[in-house]
């Protein structure tokens, strides 16, 4: 069962802020406890700064998905930009072609439950869960 | 926006009331750095109390704001961090090492104290 | 044909071929651990039960609630339930089929289908009961688990200990570093003592989760002394390679607090000069001689 309850365009950098106030809200709404609106704020921020930096334009999307009894949060980053060319490199720690962390992705990963990575020359989606404990 | 710096005696006080995006953020780092010049302070309390996300953008900001201080002669000492943000910091996988921390501004202006006399 | 009936009127020489077959299957495996008296008084009972049950189909209800709770409550084995019920399953079919003599194949079902809707309820409802209590023991664990989770004691001004306590998983170490972390704030804790002799296995999991705690803690402007490392865990965190050493780890609680009560330049004075005393008797002692 999949319900979306809001989508979020990422274009400008403030979009950025936009997109983590709104999965906050999202987040709080179906109960999830502070420090688990925190792991998702943080991720869909840097969701959300991978699309503005490396991209023109993408999406988030935020959807509700239920596995009895856990209900969750998807987060669906989107966008059509050249794609991901070395998959591995980027689920390492410390890779970063932008002067960055590094922590990005592998970190998002580690701050969701479920993770899914899929990129090609037309685009790149990233799908987050985090369950609702 | 801006956020404001505090001047007190050798210190600058900053606590950071709005929600950082990147633009703020960068634009923080540069106020802060040329306000450690003109003024010469040798110590500056950081406070994240009402800081509610840091994420991998803006702990590098944090993290470079520190060694470009300490360049300047300027310890830096964060503050008030919050359980949520630390936790999820340390998911992410960036710990900060080299960024000195205190409970609350007032341990945080105890913390300076020391490290500047250890000098 | 009345099955019923049929079983009824040889229920002794059934219930004597069950006990048989019983004894030779591979029951025992399941009650090994019990007398044998034991077990051919509750053979005795398991069977009169289920005699009863074909009896009196209307109280049948209430004697099989008692019946279950009574197998539950003694603890006797889900094995021996099914077995138990299928092999009378079994007996009563084949008996029954001896008696008839027959080779139609619609009786043969016939009879199966009676035999069945005997024994099937019986089982049904056994098994719900030991699944509802299995459920209830499970939710009781769980909950005890969590309260026991991660207690955060302040002893002193600045200084708390958290004392582990069990295996440590992914979720229970969230737990932790949650209350850990709003412990340490809510306290104004400078220093924590995590005291983990109580936690039986550190692999790397574990000592990730706990380096973790202890630089998320480092974050918030504390510091954290892990104290507790028996020799056997102190062997297998080096021999697994994990490093430790940036923060302080002591061999025991006492120990720990004593390096906690150094960095928050707190002394722990006793208020008997026993010493002094010790000195002046022996100064005494040293000047009349």
């Amino acid at each position: 069962m999949k319900e979306t309850l809001s989508s979020v365009v990422i274009k400008q950098e403030w979009d950025i802020v936009g997109a983590r106030q709104a999965g906050r809200q999202v987040s709080q709404e179906l109960g999830f406890g502070s420090v688990d609106q925190a792991r998702i704020a943080t991720a869909i921020s840097e969701l959300a700064r991978n699309i503005y930096l490396y991209t023109d334009e993408g999406q988030i999307t935020f959807e509700e998905v239920r596995d009895i009894p856990k209900v969750g949060l998807k987060i669906v980053a989107q966008d059509q930009g050249p794609g991901i060319k070395d998959l591995s490199a980027v689920m390492k720690d410390g890779y970063s072609t932008s002067g960055g962390l590094g922590a990005g992705l592998p970190g998002v990963k580690r701050l969701m439950d479920d993770f899914d990575l899929e990129s090609n020359e037309s685009g790149t989606k990233v799908t987050a869960i985090k369950w609702a404990r | 926006m801006r956020v404001p710096i505090l001047k007190l005696h050798n210190y600058l006080l900053v606590s950071i009331q709005i929600e950082l995006d990147d633009q703020t953020a960068m634009e923080f780092q540069e106020d802060l750095l040329s306000k450690i010049h003109e003024t010469g302070a040798t110590g500056v309390v950081i406070d994240l109390t009402s800081v509610e996300v840091v994420d991998s953008f803006i702990a590098k900001v944090f993290g470079d704001v520190v060694s470009m201080a300490d360049l300047m002669g300027a310890k830096v000492v964060f503050t008030g961090v919050q359980p949520a943000v630390s936790m999820t910091l340390i998911e992410l996988g960036i710990y900060l090492k080299e960024v000195p921390t205190a409970l609350d501004l007032e341990q945080g202006i105890i913390k300076l104290r020391q490290e500047l006399e250890e000098k | 044909m009345d099955v019923k009936q049929v079983v009824l009127n040889n229920s002794d020489y059934l219930i004597d071929r069950w006990i048989h077959q019983l004894d030779n299957k591979s029951l025992k495996d399941y009650t090994s651990t019990i007398s044998d008296d034991m077990i051919n008084q509750m053979n005795q009972e398991f069977a009169d039960f289920v005699m009863k049950s074909l009896q009196q189909e209307d109280s049948k209800i209430e004697s099989l609630d008692q019946f279950a709770e009574k197998v539950v409550n003694l603890g006797w084995p889900f094995g021996y339930i099914t077995e138990g019920l299928q092999t009378f399953r079994t007996e009563s079919t084949k008996f029954v089929l001896d008696q008839l003599e027959t080779n139609d194949k619609d009786e043969f079902i016939d009879v199966m289908e009676r035999v069945n809707n005997w024994i099937d309820p019986l089982k049904i409802r056994l098994l719900n009961q030991y699944s509802t209590n299995w459920n209830n023991i499970l939710s009781m664990q769980k909950l005890a688990l969590e309260e026991l989770s991660a207690p955060l004691i302040p002893v002193m001004d600045e200084i708390t200990v958290m004392p582990l306590v069990g295996t440590i998983d992914t979720d229970r170490a969230k737990l932790i570093m949650e209350n850990l972390l709003n412990g340490v704030v809510k306290n104004r804790t400078d220093v924590v003592l995590i005291d983990i002799t109580g936690v039986p296995v550190v692999d790397t999991m574990v000592a990730h989760h706990i380096i973790q705690a202890a630089e998320a803690v480092r974050l918030l402007g504390a510091t954290c002394i892990l104290v507790g490392i028996r020799p056997e865990i102190a062997q297998t965190i080096v021999n697994l390679g994990i490093d430790l050493s940036q923060f302080p780890t002591k061999s025991s609680l006492k120990k720990g607090f004593e390096t906690a009560l150094q960095m928050t330049e707190q002394h722990i004075v006793s208020n008997e000069s026993k010493h002094e005393d010790i000195e002046e008797v022996l100064d005494s002692i040293g000047k009349e001689s």
